[in-house]
């Protein structure tokens, strides 16, 4: 690491008309630096339930330029003492009364994402931008890079989405959340099923179409599928009205950077209560439990033939796709994950899993010194582990037996 | 004790000057003495002469707030500062004081001007020895402001934000 950067000061002396001049190395005045947040009109922060692993977190809202961070426990305290009155020095000294324990490095990391998340005084402003490496990439490198960017590149949002949203909710979008729309839902999903598992010629008209325009219905089915993705995150977008919450964003990108997706930046529900998180999160579902439920009874109705191999494939795709949605262990960020989440109280449950994987075996050898939030993500781990094999046996089984059946 | 021609030939910026015109531009030079602590000038003064210090040390020095500044850069024998007011008549950017007890030679912007106007050659090799110090001193100057720079970024723990640390939910 280089050596502390050294200023050098002159400071003249109104007595004597003289002068002394003093050397101060820029780790001295970090220990003096006094952090200031931004005024208190500029930013709001919500305690989050205690969590499963019985950590406390805090999410903390930038208003001005509305980005968010998620404090633990213990940056949550540095923040509370980040008033520009006290030192790093004297907040390092009382984060060691309360804790027990204290690194620079922990305020240097924290105040790291508060500059990213702009929520502290700055005295300059500065864009960093990475420095090109040296040397000549190869060929394939750089077309490997122009198509990511391009793939990348696909991503995009709509502005004013919040505006957007306020004016749907306002025209007719408020009549879903009503208690008398949700028990129509859970009816006709209650029918949908009775009717999809009932002995007949739906399965069997399904199977021998898929056989003989297996490229037709996949294309309708997919086709259908993105379709109500997009009224899916529409639908989580005006829950989120429904609370009185802001749609931060509204666009389309790739899933972990492969999966084309839709989504709905919902964010600001967290200023809000665990319960109505949960409720935006199950609104998106029920778009396809809806239509798929809708698209089954509709198939059930129709006479055996092509449209009849359509709807009943839509409706057990919508219906796939709620459920693929709902299911919260698929190492995927999708409504499933973030109700066991919010239910959890450990909003990074994912993220501290994924993490946690390069430590696991070392840490399973010493099994006795394992916490609870690491038994948590380990348990997770496992599920998704297990869910993935599942789902994959059972699709693969599923398609061979459609194969045989006709 | 060395005579004041023989001590300009170990100043760069009269490195190019033959013994004539050395003789020549010690006539024009002005002695001074100065206490160590007195100020030779101060910024914003009227500013209309280079100095050399012939012994001793300058601190130069820019005003930050209240009595402090900060420091600039130091000269010792056979450098020379205060060059800009030989070229324009703006107020001094910086001010000097003497470190130690110094003897300075002080040539006037007048003095200057009349090198430039009877002795072209000798003012040219004066002004290109004068070039080539300025830019060491501009690239001396880029580096102070990167240092400066870097002091700010770790006085105040500033660090490149992680882009892992916004937080936030993108329903699917």
């Amino acid at each position: 690491m280089a050596d502390p950067a050294k200023l050098e000061i002159l400071t003249r002396s109104a007595d004597d008309g003289g002068f002394q001049t003093v050397e101060i190395d820029s780790l001295h005045a970090y220990r003096a630096y006094k952090p200031q947040r931004l005024p208190p009109a500029e930013w709001e922060i919500t305690a989050q339930p205690t969590g499963a692993d019985g950590a406390r977190h805090f999410v903390l809202r930038n208003l001005r330029r509305d980005s968010y961070l998620l404090l633990s426990s213990k940056e949550h305290f540095l923040w509370e003492c980040f008033d520009g009155r006290h030192s790093l020095e004297e907040v390092a000294r009382a984060f060691h009364l309360a804790f027990g324990a204290f690194d620079y490095m922990v305020i240097r990391q924290f105040l790291a994402r508060l500059y990213d998340c702009g929520v502290i005084e700055r005295q300059y402003a500065l864009d960093w931008q990475s420095i090109p490496a040296g040397g000549r990439a190869r060929r394939w490198n750089r077309a490997f890079g122009w198509a990511a960017q391009k793939w990348r590149g696909l991503a995009f949002r709509i502005p004013q989405a919040d505006r957007l949203c306020a004016l749907l909710y306002k025209y007719g979008g408020f009549l879903l959340f009503y208690q008398l729309s949700f028990w129509l839902c859970v009816a006709l999903a209650v029918v949908a099923l009775t009717l999809a598992f009932q002995p007949g010629e739906l399965t069997a008209n399904f199977a021998h179409f898929i056989k003989t325009q297996p490229l037709l219905l996949s294309s309708v089915m997919l086709g259908t599928a993105l379709a109500v993705s997009v009224l899916h995150v529409l639908v989580h977008a005006l829950a989120c009205k429904a609370y009185g919450r802001r749609v931060r964003e509204i666009g389309f990108f790739l899933l972990q950077g492969i999966l084309p997706t839709f989504y709905a930046d919902v964010t600001d529900i967290f200023m809000s209560t665990r319960q109505v998180r949960i409720t935006v999160d199950m609104a998106g579902p029920m778009v396809e439990v809806v239509l798929g439920s809708a698209s089954i009874v509709a198939a059930y109705f129709s006479d055996a033939g092509l449209v009849q191999a359509l709807l009943f494939g839509v409706g057990v795709t919508l219906w796939e796709s709620a459920v693929i949605n709902l299911y919260p262990f698929n190492f995927l960020e999708m409504d499933g994950y973030n109700i066991v989440a919010d239910l959890l109280a450990v909003p990074m449950l994912r993220q501290q899993a994924l993490a946690l994987i390069p430590s696991l075996p070392q840490r399973l050898r010493r099994i006795s010194t394992i916490e609870r939030g690491e038994w948590l993500q380990i348990g997770y781990l496992t599920l998704c582990l297990i869910s993935v094999a599942v789902y994959l046996y059972l699709h693969v089984d599923a398609i061979r037996s459609l194969l045989h059946l006709s | 004790m060395q005579t004041i021609p023989e001590f300009l030939k170990d100043v760069s910026l009269f490195q190019d000057l033959d013994e004539q015109s050395l003789s020549t531009l010690a006539s024009l030079l002005v002695s001074a003495r100065i206490a160590a602590k007195a100020v030779v000038f101060r910024e914003s003064s009227e500013s209309d002469s280079l100095y050399v210090v012939q012994s001793g040390q300058i601190i130069i020095s820019k005003h930050v707030q209240g009595e402090v500044d900060i420091v600039l850069t130091r000269f010792h024998s056979g450098d020379f500062f205060g060059e800009m007011g030989l070229f324009d008549a703006a107020p001094r950017s910086a001010t000097a004081y003497a470190e130690r007890d110094s003897t300075l030679l002080r040539l006037e912007r007048k003095a200057f001007q009349q090198i430039l106007a009877d002795y072209p050659e000798m003012a040219a090799r004066i002004c290109y020895r004068m070039v080539t110090v300025f830019i060491g001193r501009l690239r001396a100057t880029n580096e102070q402001a990167r240092e400066a720079m870097r002091w700010g970024l770790e006085a105040t723990g500033y660090s490149p934000g992680n882009p892992q640390s916004a937080f936030g939910r993108k329903s699917t």
